[in-house]
């Protein structure tokens, strides 16, 4: 349903993308896991056309996009059926929380007033911020921010959303209250692609995994097989190192105990 | 000061602050928003890099700042003539001054851009804008928040900076000043009381400029 083909990518001389390529059913949830510096940000960034590949191919819907080279339509077209929630919420300043989540109707969609903020009112009711519509982002927390971002990324209503660690830059007691969004809209059926370093998230959210390292994709399973029953070396090594370290840090304890807990 | 001096300073009041109102201040207003529209252009040259034209807006800038206002002023009023070309007082100061605002004003408003964070940008594009929408809805109006006070301290400069287009010929405050001054000897009285306009309207933006600050500061 949504595929990325064949993509490639240099930093000068440093290649970052070799070759990857990722097939996405509807209504997966695929978790993005790997070391830093592994290119998930970067594959994510290509797919979201926020950093140019050098060569590889989009396909949804039947439509093929060229990461390299597309026409600004195309790309209109493209946008409105993904969402992209970024590790720094990147809230626009100068709008409230509801400003946030209409711009994009408003100006891009030239959807009249009433019609976006209805949208805008409904998503952020969803994402449980109703009594902070009219708030700026420098008044919100950052858990607050990161669910205004969600809702935003959701204005289209788009098949399929792109998170790059979602939950990176909150306090470990905020990274509940996202990660719980998260998984509301994965129960919805919501196809997702989500880099992440929160182990237990990906277990218990994810459908599927998707193992990075070097601008490759070392291993790929359904979430269930990936974390009992790893395929390669590096991967047990990975998953063994990020559990025993989880289990001595606050951060991934909370995010686990906040998940079954959600609403 | 006798009651003669008085009566005069009184009439005169009326006289200099209409003509600060009808000539002034419009090519202040006039200079300060071309000013800025070239400072913003000037911008965005030197912030997307953009090869021959960013090497042109430096030599631009570094010619503006590294020349008088008076001399500039002299060059479009009374030289172009020479080359046939003819501006008003009104139309070459006005020209000057915008380049002037222009060339001061465009590293500020260059830093204020570069303060938005960029992934604001790229937000924006994920939700369908194009670079000059965003530019419109998200950054500038942030950027000019940030630059708001540096540039409300220009307008204010720019007040004064009207001045000197009394060197061409254009009938402003100071010019009205000497002009009744000429009739009646009062030189230092009608100086004083020109002095006095420029610092009731310069007076008057900084209020402004005050409640503006505190406004911005509220909606964010
Ligand atoms: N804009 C850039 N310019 C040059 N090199 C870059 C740029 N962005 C990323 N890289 C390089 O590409 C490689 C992959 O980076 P990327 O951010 O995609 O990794 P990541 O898997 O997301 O890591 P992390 O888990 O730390 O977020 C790194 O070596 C990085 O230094
Ligand atoms: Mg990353």
């Amino acid at each position: 349903m949504y595929t990325l083909l064949n993509v490639n990518k240099k930093f000068g001389d440093n290649v970052v993308l070799k070759n990857v390529s990722l097939d996405v059913n509807q209504g997966d949830v695929v978790a993005i896991l790997g070391p830093s510096g592994s290119g998930k940000t970067t594959l994510l960034r290509c797919a979201g056309y926020l950093t140019k590949a050098d060569s590889g191919t989009l396909i949804m819907d039947d439509q093929q996009y060229d990461m390299k080279k597309i026409s600004s339509r195309a790309l209109r077209n493209y946008r409105r059926k993904v969402g992209f929630v970024f590790q720094t919420f990147n809230l626009y300043g100068n709008k409230t929380a509801l400003g946030n989540v209409t711009l994009g109707l408003r100006v891009s969609q030239k959807m009249p007033k009433e019609q976006a903020e209805a949208i805008g009112k409904e998503l952020l009711e969803r994402v449980g911020l109703a009594d902070r519509m009219d708030y700026y982002p420098s008044k919100l927390s950052g858990g607050q921010q990161q669910r205004v971002a969600i809702a935003r990324a959701l204005a289209t209503n788009p098949e399929v959303v792109l998170f790059d660690e979602p939950t990176s830059a909150l306090d470990p007691e905020l990274t509940g209250e996202v990660l719980t969004v998260i998984k509301q809209l994965a129960d919805e059926g919501r196809t997702m692609i989500v880099v992440t370093h929160e182990m237990e998230f990906a277990r218990k959210v994810a459908t599927r995994v998707v193992f990075m390292e070097d601008g490759e994709i070392v291993e790929e399973n359904t979430a269930k097989e990936f974390f009992e029953n790893p395929q390669k070396e590096r991967t047990k090594e990975f998953i063994y190192k990020s559990t025993t370290w989880a289990s001595v840090n606050q951060k991934d304890e909370e995010a686990a105990e906040a998940l079954p807990q959600g609403e | 000061m006798s009651e003669r001096i008085l009566t005069e300073l009184a009439e005169s009041f009326g006289k200099l602050f209409m003509v600060g109102l009808k000539v002034s201040i419009p090519l202040t207003l006039a200079a300060f928003s071309t000013g800025l529209m070239i400072a913003f252009l000037v911008a965005l040259v030197q912030i997307t890099k953009i090869p021959v034209l960013k090497q042109l807006m430096r030599i631009y800038v570094w010619i503006i700042r590294g020349t008088p206002m008076i001399v500039q002023l002299f060059v479009v009023y009374f030289g172009l003539p020479n080359i046939g070309i003819r501006f008003s007082s009104f139309v070459s100061a006005w020209i000057v001054m915008s380049l002037s605002v222009g060339a001061y004003c465009s590293e500020t408003v260059r830093a204020a851009i570069q303060s938005v964070p960029i992934g604001q940008l790229e937000a924006c594009y994920c939700d369908g804008l194009s670079f000059w929408q965003a530019m419109i809805h998200v950054i500038v109006p942030q950027a000019l928040r940030t630059a708001f006070p540096p540039l409300s301290n220009s307008i204010i400069g720019l007040v004064k900076d009207t001045s000197l287009a009394y060197n061409v010929a254009l009938v402003e405050i100071l010019a009205t000043a000497q002009r009744i001054a000429s009739r009646t000897y009062d030189y230092f009285w009608l100086y004083l009381e020109a002095g006095l306009i420029y610092l009731i309207f310069c007076s008057v933006l900084t209020v402004v400029q005050r409640k503006t600050e505190a406004w911005l500061e509220r909606r964010r």
